[in-house]
């Protein structure tokens, strides 16, 4: 690796010229962002040629894939082959098996607005879909779906995010309108397995231990589970009156945790949850964080603040660096290391 | 008195002397449309005469700001007239280099890429295609946004059959997304001619409703969808002229704007009112988007019964329909709640509403009252109260954002006034609303720590006579409609930026009695407010608040906030509400099949068989 002083020069000249901070030499993941550029964007208002599917070059810089979209949500990659991936966007569910040159809406006027989407990684022609009104569940690599939502209450099946159990093919954990709900068996039964008061934002299991697995809410604050998600217990130490955004685990440094919040910015763990500390300092006053990604190669903490830009960390938060792209959100890090996405 | 061929005659002349002239929009600024009924062959004169002035104001417009300023409108409107045609081939190719996304693109290119079809060159026809492959076109997330979207998509698919995935910006072929848009517009209809209009009543989007529909029932190759598109057009125009009173859109709405809840005429709706009824003047640019429905308005000939409902009123009457809200995709028990809609109109008043709670989070309007006026132009001629709540969970009921930024996300995306205190749009969950004929009840119990907790009441600046009368009541004249109001907590007024006045009242339980009444049934001013305070009144507050009343016209009335209101002993029973249920509009619920009368005329339209049905019914 550079040494720090190096590392610095380069990342002040890559910022002087306009682009992506990345810290050249230094491994680092597969990367890719789901952005929406411009800012206040509405159905009617032209959106800006950076939004939608970026992925990160080798200089630093981003390079967008596919089409123009402000509303891109999630991404999920096949294991065999990570030209193969899949986005949720307002208009359904895309599937792209070039690397993003060409695409296919996969699903139809029923499936609206789907907020994530997940491959079963060891049985990847399995694909869940997330809904505002339910789960959907595909067989083929997403060109049929059916729903999956038996056990999921009649209302409240408002679904925000997936996560399969990478140890478990057809384990899925599901955050919904008001909790988070397992199936074993590909969706046909679902379980509640914790009650919340308002939407799951997301659910993410830990890279060190298949059977643990934090969650985070909008009202409720962030969860902790130790059996495989069974069982959940309130985290302590990380607020829960104001919503919570996203989870992310650092393969990098064991025992690291960053959450993103757009009240309480960026906290973060480094003793696998047990203590929680802001990392705001660096960030704008409103430290207003969208979605945080670490880096699995490098530990990088990424953080989106809204209508401001990415602003990244190489010591977790402690300090940042204010990156030279501007959006209004990035909705989602995906990290792939050897092809493989570290979801 | 001028016979309707004189008055059609010297409308054309005015007509045509100011399309010829300065750039002004005529009949924006141009004298009141006469309003006169005209027998079908003068009304259809008449309508034709108004694309007329469309098209040439639209396109003298385009020629007087040169090349660089002819738009997609105006390729539409010259395409349309068949001029300039090697002009719009140049200016298509350069439109469609950034040619946005989304259903408020999709439609003009799809009006464009039809009325083109044998004027534009190959390069301009290929540059449209293109676009369809290399842009993805956002759907959107409302029911307006998905009528544009799917009509155009399944036009644009039927008119390059056979093509692959990979020549689409959707991946799927021309077949398959053909059936696609095929299988939702079936559905919308179905939703819509069963449990009634999503987006019911729009003041604006109304537009986006008539246009992609006119753009099927054209151009549909499948005659199946031709139908089903005319008979929706006939529906929603139908429906639309129900709820008029001299053009302007009355009544409870699901979707209108700042301006037009105030100066009840001026939305894109009087566009319509203005084109086929002839008794309102169009608003500013004919609404804009209208421009690309005069294009193509020759291919559907407006149905006179529905003109006569209209324009021809020989009486007082009472209309009570089925709507339901957007859809609820979170904190509500249904996904989607029926709207009951009650309309009553008279010669010089109407008073419209829904029974209260959310329709649509950001830009309803639950109920008021509307007074006519000889020219409506620069008049607020309307009363009504409304909770001005702001609130993350209603917004999120209806929208996938996450709860900081849901609110901004709605008055970025031009809905300022959703989150001001002083907003007169919107409804919300702790209303609700009786109206029996012309007198309305709005009870209000707000849970403390609400996001705007107080009552907000318009009282117009055109009002006249208005006074605060010892007995509770206030009182006031708006045209030749007499107006009680009464509050049910005490107030105090705010001024407002155009001489209206606001009525502010901030208490948690809270309501407004309102009676309309006709000037010519008193024999004065005086007259009617001594009719109003000898009516039998009892209002409390708590537990919740409660009216128990005798409306002017001598029904009993008991209101209770959270119970079902009480006419003359029996509870209003809602769920025995049709689809459609007045003199001039019927059908039953589910049943997919409205009965259109007016006079002797009447139509069927029957989505059952896809049959539009015409008859001549016997005098009397």
């Amino acid at each position: 690796m550079n040494s720090p002083r190096s590392f610095a020069l380069a990342a002040a000249l890559l910022l002087s010229n306009g682009i992506a901070l990345a810290p050249l030499g230094a491994k680092q993941a597969d990367t890719y962002i789901l952005a929406g550029v411009t800012e206040d964007f509405y159905v009617g208002k032209p959106g800006a040629p950076r939004d939608g599917i970026l992925r990160l070059q080798p200089d630093g810089t981003w390079k967008h894939l596919g089409y123009v979209d402000n509303s891109v949500m999630q991404a999920a990659f096949d294991p065999r082959d990570p030209r193969v991936f899949y986005v949720t966007l307002i208009n359904g569910c895309l599937r792209t098996l070039d690397g993003g040159n060409t695409w296919r809406i996969l699903t139809s006027w029923d499936y609206t607005e789907p907020r994530d989407v997940c491959v079963d990684q060891l049985a990847p022609d399995e694909l869940y879909l997330a809904l505002l009104d339910g789960i959907a569940h595909s067989t083929d690599r997403g060109q049929t779906w059916h729903r999956v939502e038996n056990g999921l209450p009649l209302r409240g099946r408002y679904t925000q995010c997936l996560q399969i159990d990478r140890t478990q093919a057809g384990r899925v954990l599901a955050g919904c309108e008001h909790g988070i709900f397992l199936t074993d068996d590909r969706g046909e039964h679902w379980q509640r397995v914790l009650s919340t008061a308002a939407t799951v934002d997301d659910i993410r299991q830990s890279p060190d231990d298949p059977a643990r697995w934090l969650a985070v809410t909008q009202v409720d604050g962030a969860w902790n589970s130790i059996d495989g998600g069974k069982s959940w217990t309130r985290v302590a130490g990380v607020p829960g009156e104001k919503a919570l955004y996203n989870v992310s685990f650092s393969r990098f440094t064991p025992g690291a945790i960053a959450l993103g919040s757009y009240t309480y910015g960026v906290l973060v763990s480094e003793d696998g949850g047990k203590s929680w500390t802001p990392r705001n300092a660096g960030l704008p006053a409103s430290h207003h964080v969208w979605r945080v990604g670490i880096d699995p190669e490098n530990g990088r903490l990424y953080a989106s603040v809204w209508q401001e830009a990415i602003y990244t960390s190489d010591d977790l938060g402690r300090t940042w660096q204010r990156t030279a792209f501007k959006c209004e959100r990035i909705n989602s890090f995906s990290f792939l290391v050897g092809g493989k996405d570290c979801r | 008195m001028k016979s309707n061929m004189q008055k059609l005659a010297l409308a054309l002349l005015i007509s045509v002397f100011l399309a010829r002239g300065a750039a002004a929009q005529p009949s924006y600024k141009g004298p009141m449309p006469s309003g006169a009924i005209l027998d079908n062959w003068h009304r259809q004169l008449a309508t034709q005469a108004r694309i007329d002035e469309i098209l040439n104001w639209r396109d003298d417009a385009a020629r007087k700001g040169g090349e660089k300023t002819v738009d997609m409108a105006a390729v539409a409107v010259k395409l349309a007239k068949h001029e300039d045609a090697d002009l719009c081939s140049r200016r298509v190719i350069e439109i469609m280099k950034t040619p946005g996304s989304g259903p408020f693109a999709m439609f003009p290119m799809t009006c464009v890429a039809f009325l083109g079809r044998d004027q534009l060159s190959p390069e301009a026809r290929a540059a449209i295609r293109d676009v369809w492959r290399r842009t993805l076109q956002v759907r959107g997330d409302t029911e307006n946004h998905w009528a544009m979207y799917y009509s155009t998509l399944y036009l644009m698919s039927e008119l390059y059959p056979h093509e692959p995935g990979s020549s689409w910006y959707t991946g799927k072929s021309s077949e398959e997304s053909l059936a696609e848009a095929r299988g939702y517009l079936i559905s919308w209809m179905n939703l819509a001619t069963t449990i009634g209009q999503g987006e019911f009543n729009p003041t604006h989007y109304i537009g986006e409703y008539a246009i992609p529909l006119l753009f099927l029932s054209s151009w549909a190759q499948d005659p199946e969808m031709r139908q089903r598109a005319h008979m929706m057009l006939d529906w929603i125009f139908a429906d639309f002229a129900e709820n008029t009173l001299n053009g302007a859109y009355i009544g409870a709405h699901a979707r209108t704007d700042d301006i037009g809840i105030l100066e009840k005429w001026n939305s894109l709706s009087s566009a319509f009112s203005w084109l086929y009824f002839g008794n309102c003047p169009p608003p500013a640019n004919y609404g804009s988007w209208p421009i690309y429905f005069a294009t193509t308005a020759n291919a559907y000939q407006f149905p006179e019964v529905i003109y006569r409902i209209g324009v021809d009123r020989p009486g007082d009457y009472l209309q009570q329909d089925l709507k339901r809200s957007r859809r609820r995709w979170r904190n509500s028990p249904v996904l989607m709640a029926p709207i009951y809609k009650t309309t009553y109109v008279r010669k010089d008043y109407a008073v419209g509403s829904y029974q209260g709670g959310l329709s649509d989070p950001i830009q309803a309007h639950v109920w008021d009252v509307t007074w006519a006026v000889p020219d409506p132009r620069g008049r607020h001629n309307t009363m009504f109260s409304m909770h001005p709540v702001s609130s993350v969970a209603d917004m999120q009921e209806y929208f996938a954002e996450m709860p900081d930024t849901v609110i901004s996300a709605a008055t970025n995306a031009h809905k300022p006034t959703y989150d001001s205190p002083n907003k007169l749009l919107g409804c919300s969950a702790f209303e609700q609303v009786f109206q029996d004929l012309d007198t309305i009840v709005a009870l209000y119990d707000i849970p403390p720590g609400t996001r705007f907790s107080h009552i907000n009441g318009f009282f117009s600046r055109d009002l006249v006579g208005l006074t605060e009368d010892p007995s509770g009541w206030i009182f006031a004249q708006g045209g030749k409609t007499y107006l009680a109001y009464r509050p049910l907590a005490p107030y105090e007024w705010r001024p407002m930026d155009k001489g209206d006045k606001r009525l502010y009242s901030p208490h948690l339980m809270n309501g407004t009695i309102l009676q309309a009444a006709d000037a010519s049934e008193f024999k004065s001013f005086e007259a009617f407010k001594e009719a109003m305070r000898a009516l039998p009144l009892a209002i409390s507050l708590e537990p919740v608040p409660t009216v128990t009343m005798r409306t002017l016209r001598g029904k009993e009335v008991v209101c209770a906030y959270g119970k079902a209101p009480i006419v003359n002993g029996t509870p209003v029973d809602y769920s025995k509400w049709k689809l459609f249920n007045g003199p001039y509009l019927q059908a039953e619920k589910d049943s997919r099949r409205l009965t259109i009368r007016h006079g002797q005329l009447e139509r069927v339209l029957d989505f059952n068989n896809l049959t539009i049905t015409d008859a001549v019914l016997p005098k009397g």
